[in-house]
């Protein structure tokens, strides 16, 4: 009968009713949007850090992220790889080699970041190949080629199938020099990186720089990013050894995730202004309705009604209220996100974070962009009942039946 | 002390109401002394503000009295809690309004059973109950009928099946025929003299209309918040 009743009282005021359901469910829905667009942004930037360019696992030499050093170095990285590659849940692993070099092409020259990456594995880890913007990737065996960023080729009027010198230090303390023959121009994203990329075949570059059988770092690529901890921990747990550490995006890319958390926070107040709109809204329409209806639960009372089922009565209209703008919001928000993570929205103006030029929104469809704006529109809607159903349950029956 | 018997529906003794309007006290009932027994027809009457409203609503517990002492089938009124108080309006006293009072979104049948359904009576049991009493009111099509499809006349008729249906001890009735043509409220009244009659149910109206007053088997005259004459009639 309570049921029965709110709900036959919850149609009452058509255009009330509508007016709430809309407040709610677009309170409903716009939360919901912000966290989808939000979670479809991150989800872009961190899959654009770490699918494409840093890994989502790395392994180094203990120290090297803090104070990088040639002579750090993951000894017997094949062993190492294969290792890794073993563990359930990895989908790939790709050695780099690192060192800074003078490049010069005639009358040109620019500081280099060399590296040295196995191209097989890079193209399976992070789609080194998709990087490449003109001409070619390198060739499978070391064929003393280079890839250079384009950024880097601009400044030295590069261009494909021109020869670069490389003068650097090598780890026996030699001077390293060599000629490499230009077959591609890469892109990778970040014009930081682009500016002074120099990628050889992992061969080239461990031979350059004497180097051997080490390598400074190997990425690991994993199926499910939301499993990275764990995985992270099995690959330290099946390596056990204190010279490596093994460390999950969020800790050797701490800055870019901190970044990322304190924008988490902004979404968290942009939230919460949704939902005080709902509660101003929720709380107008039902301190209306108790005042409209003062003789009604005057009456109610007067026939023996406790003031408890009053109560009741009041907070199970706006339950019914929420259920249904719930139901409304959840399918809407749906079909937005759904729509707005397959097409994206183009932004009016194009921005770079963390070195990543961002030309379009993207949403994501996931539950948490359903539960998080349902749960706090649902409790908040209901907490700003509880004042005007405590206000329709303590009415004194012969005032109210009194007021017209 | 005041010795109450089996057959005392309502005892008042020395009830005194103010209330306060805009801050200004207003004396509604002045210290009413009244015995009510089972199966009176009583009539309160009075001109407008003799405080006739106040007293049926401090008889029935829906307002405080200021002073005085009020005993509704033998409990003490005054002494008990709101919630025993909604207990006690819901088992013992049936209420009709002037302006009906229905609620608008049940239907006639939910708009009877609801004290009921308050009592807990099984649905079975008070799906009997309030057909029957319908039907014995002359609302038999009208069950599933909201109140706004009704007349003036089957609305009162409606309240007054809502305030029969649980067998209260007594039913209060505040200006009952005021919002009716005469016709109507003639019938209605021959309809609750006729529950009192065969019933044996106790009615106890406020009024200054004069058609309850001829009907009424005793009339009790309110004048500025005092019984000003109290009269028996065979």
């Amino acid at each position: 009968m309570l049921f029965k009743f709110a709900f036959r009282n919850v149609f009452r005021q058509k255009r009330r009713t509508l007016l709430t359901i809309l407040t709610m469910f677009g309170g409903f829905t716009l939360a919901a949007l912000a966290i989808g667009l939000a979670d479809g942004t991150y989800a872009y930037v961190i899959n654009m850090f770490t699918r494409n360019q840093l890994g989502h696992i790395q392994i180094h030499r203990e120290s090297y992220l803090d104070r990088p050093s040639l002579y750090k170095t993951v000894d017997h990285y094949k062993t190492i790889g294969e290792a890794v590659g073993r563990i359930s849940g990895v989908e790939a692993w790709a050695p780099r080699l690192y060192s800074a070099g003078l490049v010069s092409l005639e009358d040109k020259s620019s500081t280099a970041r060399i590296i040295g990456i196995d191209p097989v594995r890079e193209n399976t880890a992070t789609r080194f190949d998709k990087k490449i913007v003109e001409g070619r990737s390198l060739s499978g065996p070391a064929a003393h080629e280079v890839v250079i960023g384009r950024g880097l080729a601009k400044v030295l009027k590069a261009r494909v199938a021109d020869e670069v010198v490389v003068v650097s230090q090598a780890a026996d303390g030699s001077i390293a020099n060599d000629i490499y023959n230009i077959v591609g121009i890469a892109a990778a994203g970040d014009d930081m990186s682009d500016r002074t990329a120099f990628y050889l075949h992992l061969d080239d570059a461990r031979e350059l720089l004497v180097l051997e059988e080490r390598v400074h770092e190997i990425i690991v690529i994993i199926n499910n990013i939301d499993y990275v901890y764990k995985i992270t921990g099995d690959i330290r747990e099946k390596l056990a050894d204190s010279a490596l550490t093994v460390q999950p995006w969020q800790e050797f890319a701490r800055s870019f995730y901190q970044a990322m958390q304190v924008d988490l926070q902004a979404n968290l107040i942009m939230l919460l202004i949704i939902n005080l709109i709902v509660a101003v809204g929720v709380l107008n329409t039902v301190l209306m309705t108790v005042l409209e209806r003062t003789r009604e639960y005057g009456v109610l009372k007067a026939m023996g009604t406790r003031p408890l089922m009053i109560f009741r009565l009041v907070v199970v209209e706006v339950a019914v209220m929420i259920v249904i703008s719930l139901i409304i919001g959840f399918i809407l928000s749906l079909i937005i996100n759904y729509l707005l993570a397959t097409t994206g929205i183009p932004m009016p103006f194009k921005f770079s974070y963390g070195g990543v030029e961002f030309t379009r929104w993207y949403s994501e469809v996931n539950a948490r962009s359903l539960y998080i704006p349902g749960i706090t529109v649902a409790v908040v809607a209901l907490l700003v009942s509880i004042f005007p159903a405590t206000r329709a349950a303590r009415i004194a029956p012969a005032d109210a039946m009194r007021t017209n | 002390m005041v010795e109450i018997s089996g057959k005392e529906v309502i005892v008042a003794r020395g009830v005194k109401k103010t209330y306060y309007d805009n801050g200004v006290p207003v004396e509604a009932v002045r210290g009413i002394d009244l015995t009510i027994t089972t199966g009176e027809f009583t009539a309160i009457v009075g001109p407008s503000g003799s405080g006739k409203t106040t007293f049926l609503n401090c008889i029935s517990g829906l307002d405080d009295v200021t002073e005085g002492k009020i005993w509704l089938g033998g409990k003490l009124l005054t002494c008990m809690s709101g919630r025993e108080l909604s207990d006690f309006r819901r088992d013992r006293i049936g209420f009709i309004f002037q302006a009906y009072n229905l609620i608008p979104v049940l239907t006639i049948e939910e708009n009877v059973e609801y004290v009921m359904l308050l009592q807990g009576v099984p649905a079975r049991k008070r799906h009997r109950r309030v057909n029957a009493i319908l039907e014995e009111l002359g609302l038999g099509g009208y069950a599933n009928r909201l109140p706004t499809q009704l007349s003036g006349g089957q609305r009162q008729r409606v309240a007054i099946a809502r305030a029969i249906v649980s067998n209260p001890a007594i039913i209060l009735a505040d200006e009952p025929t005021a919002n009716l043509d005469s016709q109507t409220g003639a019938e209605l009244l021959d309809l609750m003299r006729n529950l009192n009659e065969k019933k044996g149910m106790t009615f106890v109206f406020s009024t200054h209309d004069a058609m309850i007053m001829q009907r009424a088997r005793r009339l009790v005259v309110l004048k500025d918040g005092l019984v000003a004459g109290d009269e028996i009639r065979s």
